[in-house]
């Protein structure tokens, strides 16, 4: 089945509003001076980029990827999603995680060695 | 004012740029169509007339995480384990209980002891449950980890110190967990080994020349082979990882600092 | 036409508003409480895009545990992001 043209219009400005989300986050973390700042727009970017990938498996009209007993197989394989980048995003939320995290306890190490998290007077500092 | 010119902004130039491509039909497929890799994973994950390629799993994603594609999870978990170990070196030599704090108030207080069975019932739910419905290990791992973030913020950190949470049991508990993943990966070489059959590393069921096998059915309920094992190490490991996570970052800075810092400036 | 198209564009227009709101803001919490209701607009889209298993770890993740320890880390340090 095809998409009419107010469809094709919405699908398009979901992907284009999850781009610009992306873009948006990298401005946050390449402008903004603090470091807090800095890993709150990258764990934006992350979710940024994590809905674009499960967003590329998608399928209009469709079930999610669970066999329930009344769906027979041929059936379910026509209509699911597609499960494999949501098995990846799954990995890779759970990687961004601990990155972020340890960016956490790294920023509060800083803090307590320098006693700034402003990334300019940071970078006048020496050893 | 300023901001509100540059959201409106951005919002009608995003959707100018949405409402053109649409219109050029430059998307193709998208939406529309799967692809071939998918329709063969979908078919293969509940399969019972294709013993040997089949996940026997009814929930394609915990088949692909585990089954399919079970070392990128295996190396996923190495880099989760990596990241807890250097956030914990960082805290070397610091005191790691008995901090301080207050706490809320009895309201929250109680409020919050009711909850707090519902969360780990549902957890374990969510774990052991993961082959059948959406769920896994990682999925209850954090759901479960909000009770440390609850524990820290309305019981204040020195409550972990009066139930009897110190650190060493908390490590000890999370390295069980990674060292049952371990186990259910080595069991076929280990099998392989004692018997002198072909077998599998992380080897689920039945396969052409290899008669090792997980137990797929127990009493009638489907369990899935080594996927329900998988499932409830990984529960254990990345929720008992994110109490001590939170353990460490509700300390008070007076009793962490001096430890901390005198370190690096040498005295 | 399908609800689900609509609601789609709907919250990824509202993911979009809060996280401009969150980078341009000076007040660290309000930052913080921003990005949580981007994450709730972006769990509500996972669902609408049928993945209940990226859902589950979502929800907890991206609305209880980065806003928990970014607050525990703004007050530890820092609350106003400078320039």
């Amino acid at each position: 089945m095809a998409l009419n043209a107010l469809e094709r219009f919405l699908l398009t400005l979901t992907l284009y509003n999850l781009l610009a989300t992306a873009a948006i986050s990298v401005y946050g973390i390449v402008a903004r001076p603090s470091l807090t700042k800095k890993i709150i727009s990258l764990t934006i970017l992350g979710d940024a980029l994590n809905v674009l990938a499960i967003f590329v498996g998608f399928r209009v009209f469709s079930i999610p990827p669970e066999l329930t007993p009344e769906v027979e197989l041929s059936l379910f394989v026509r209509s699911a999603v597609d499960p494999l980048p949501q098995a990846l995003v799954l990995t890779a939320i759970v990687i961004g995680l601990a990155v972020n995290l340890f960016l956490i306890f790294l920023a509060l190490q800083v803090y307590r060695l320098y006693g700034t998290l402003d990334a300019r007077r940071i970078r006048e500092l020496r050893g | 004012m300023r901001r509100a010119i540059v959201l409106v902004s951005i919002a009608v130039s995003v959707a100018l740029l949405a409402y053109a491509t649409s219109v050029a039909g430059a998307l193709g497929n998208l939406g529309l169509e799967t692809r071939a890799l998918a329709k063969m994973f979908l078919t293969l994950a509940y399969n019972p007339g294709l013993r040997e390629l089949t996940a026997m799993s009814p929930e394609a994603v915990t088949a692909i995480v585990w089954d399919f594609r079970g070392v990128d999870t295996l190396y996923e978990t190495v880099v989760f384990y990596m990241a807890i170990t250097a956030a914990l070196a960082i805290y070397r030599g610091a005191p790691k209980v008995g901090g301080g704090g207050v706490g809320l108030s009895l309201i929250v207080r109680v409020v919050t002891r009711l909850l707090i069975p519902i969360n780990i019932a549902v957890a374990v739910s969510i774990a052991v449950h993961g082959h059948l419905t959406p769920g896994g290990g990682f999925q209850a791992g954090v759901a479960l980890a909000v009770i440390s973030v609850l524990l820290a913020v309305v019981y204040s950190a020195k409550s972990f110190g009066k139930v009897g949470v110190d650190e060493s049991k908390v490590i000890a508990l999370e390295s069980a967990g990674f060292v049952a993943i371990a186990a259910v990966v080595f069991a076929p070489l280990i099998y392989s080994s004692v018997t002198g059959a072909q077998a599998y590393l992380m080897q689920n069921y039945v396969k052409a020349n290899s008669e090792f096998s997980f137990p797929v059915e127990v009493l009638g309920q489907l369990i899935s082979g080594t996927l329900i094992w998988f499932n409830v190490a990984e529960f254990l490991a990345v929720s008992f990882s994110f109490f001590i996570i939170f353990m460490l970052l509700s300390l008070r800075e007076e009793v962490v600092r001096p430890a901390l810092v005198g370190e690096e400036s040498g005295s | 036409m399908d609800v689900t198209l609509a609601l789609l564009a709907l919250f990824s227009t509202i993911g979009l508003v809060f996280t401009y709101l969150a980078v341009s803001e000076r007040d660290l919490v309000r930052a913080v409480i921003y990005s949580a209701v981007q994450s709730s607009a972006y769990a509500v889209l996972l669902y609408l895009l049928r993945a209940p298993d990226i859902v589950l770890v979502y929800l907890p993740v991206a609305v209880g545990l980065y806003p928990a320890a970014l607050l525990f880390l703004i007050g530890k340090t820092e609350k106003v992001d400078g320039g």
